[in-house]
């Protein structure tokens, strides 16, 4: 079971980590994507599409590491939903957008054709956090069981 | 004592010793936990700087309305407020923006309120070449026939934008919307059909991107660059002249 979920978070953490990354250099179009599913006031958009790289990065991080592990999973397991709802949600509205997930973002007349996969994707993913939330072991090699160490009980 | 006592006593002190350490270990563990997540709040914090510090969509050091040599303006140019707009006549969010812009537009620029000026630019060229020969087409049109035949054939454009998947009206189609929009078909139809003024088309796109325009639709009001749906800027538009 340790290795599994070792596995697990080294897959949805690794995906947090590259999402993340690619798109911190430019927060502009972090910005355009997040404003592309017109589902956020504007007063909301530009913080959001600046903060959610961040975010994902440090949830990856952690994921990796196993620091705070299934707190951790929970919050990705949360913002998997996000998107996921977010996709679906410009899928049934017709709009064509980039969804953004690794940068880029903004209109793309493909988009139709790309959904179901990134819904999908993300489903997966969705899976892999719940699993590592669920599952009562942080799997191995993670920070938690040198912080969280438990002393034995003395019998 | 008795023997039971003792063993009873022993017991006793056995099991508050292990409630005093799972105390103390759960202590430790709520501390520990907390530093790890303020630490990791922290992190959040300062890479939330960062990118906010990395944010350049709002940087942009534009010509003001009216000054820029490729543009079309509608309004008075001493109107007290100005709209600037790059934008691409392929881009799907422009049209929209057209579409929820136009006519209140116009109807400020004709009561002295606001002065308007649309700057075309090649943004979009690695999706199609419709992108720069829409914008020598505009160009043409602008220097043969005017600001107002050019502002009617920016409109029309847009009215008649292609999706970004295709298919792109071709040079003659471009011709046609011209002469629909008033330009004389001899004086438009050379620089229209053999793409004449590349050079200004590249020009235009060099001054928006060294004013730091990133993408297309980018609205500067007075000077400051607004973003949003079409009708959060049509609003912040209405909100300046109100």
């Amino acid at each position: 079971m340790g290795w599994l979920v070792l596995a697990a978070r080294l897959v949805v953490g690794g995906v947090w980590i590259v999402a993340g990354a690619l798109k911190i250099p430019d927060p502009a179009s972090s910005v355009q994507a997040v404003r592309a599913y017109r589902l956020l006031p504007e007063a909301l958009v530009p913080t959001v599409g600046q903060l959610l790289p961040v975010v994902e990065v440090v949830v990856g991080l952690a994921l990796v590491v196993g620091l705070l592990t299934r707190t951790m999973a929970v919050a990705s397991a949360v913002l998997f939903v996000a998107f996921i709802i977010g996709i679906a949600s410009a899928w049934a509205r017709g709009l064509t957008i980039d969804c953004g997930c690794f940068g880029g973002g903004g209109y793309d007349p493909d988009a139709a054709e790309k959904y179901p996969w990134e819904i999908a994707r993300d489903v997966a993913l969705l899976a892999g956090s719940l699993f590592v939330a669920a599952v009562g072991h942080r799997g191995r090699w993670a920070l938690d069981h040198v912080l969280f160490r438990r002393t034995p009980l003395e019998s | 004592m008795s023997k039971k006592n003792r063993a009873e006593d022993r017991a006793a002190r056995a099991a508050e010793a292990r409630a005093a350490q799972q105390r103390a270990e759960r202590r430790r563990t709520i501390r520990m936990a907390t530093i790890v997540a303020v630490g990791m709040a922290l992190v959040i914090l300062a890479g939330f700087l960062l990118t906010r510090a990395l944010d350049t969509s709002t940087d942009v050091s534009a010509a003001p309305a009216g000054a820029s040599e490729h543009g079309v303006t509608v309004g008075d140019s001493d109107a007290p407020h100005t709209v600037v707009v790059y934008e691409d006549f392929l881009c799907p969010f422009c049209g929209e923006l057209e579409a929820a812009t136009r006519d209140d537009f116009e109807r400020l620029a004709e009561e002295g309120e606001l002065l308007v000026e649309y700057r075309p630019f090649n943004l979009l060229e690695r999706i199609s070449d419709y992108s720069p020969r829409a914008v020598n087409a505009f160009a043409v049109v602008l220097e043969e026939s005017g600001p107002e035949v050019a502002k009617r054939y920016h409109d029309l454009l847009f009215d008649n934008q292609p999706s970004e998947s295709g298919p792109f009206p071709d040079n003659q189609d471009l011709l046609d919307l011209a002469v629909e929009a008033g330009a004389e078909e001899d004086a438009v139809s050379e620089g229209i059909l053999e793409v004449t003024m590349r050079d200004w088309v590249d020009d235009a796109t060099a001054a928006a991107i060294e004013a730091g325009v990133q993408g297309t639709p980018t609205v500067i009001l007075d000077g400051e660059v607004v973003q949003g749906q079409p009708q959060d800027i049509l609003d912040a538009v209405l909100e300046a002249t109100d």
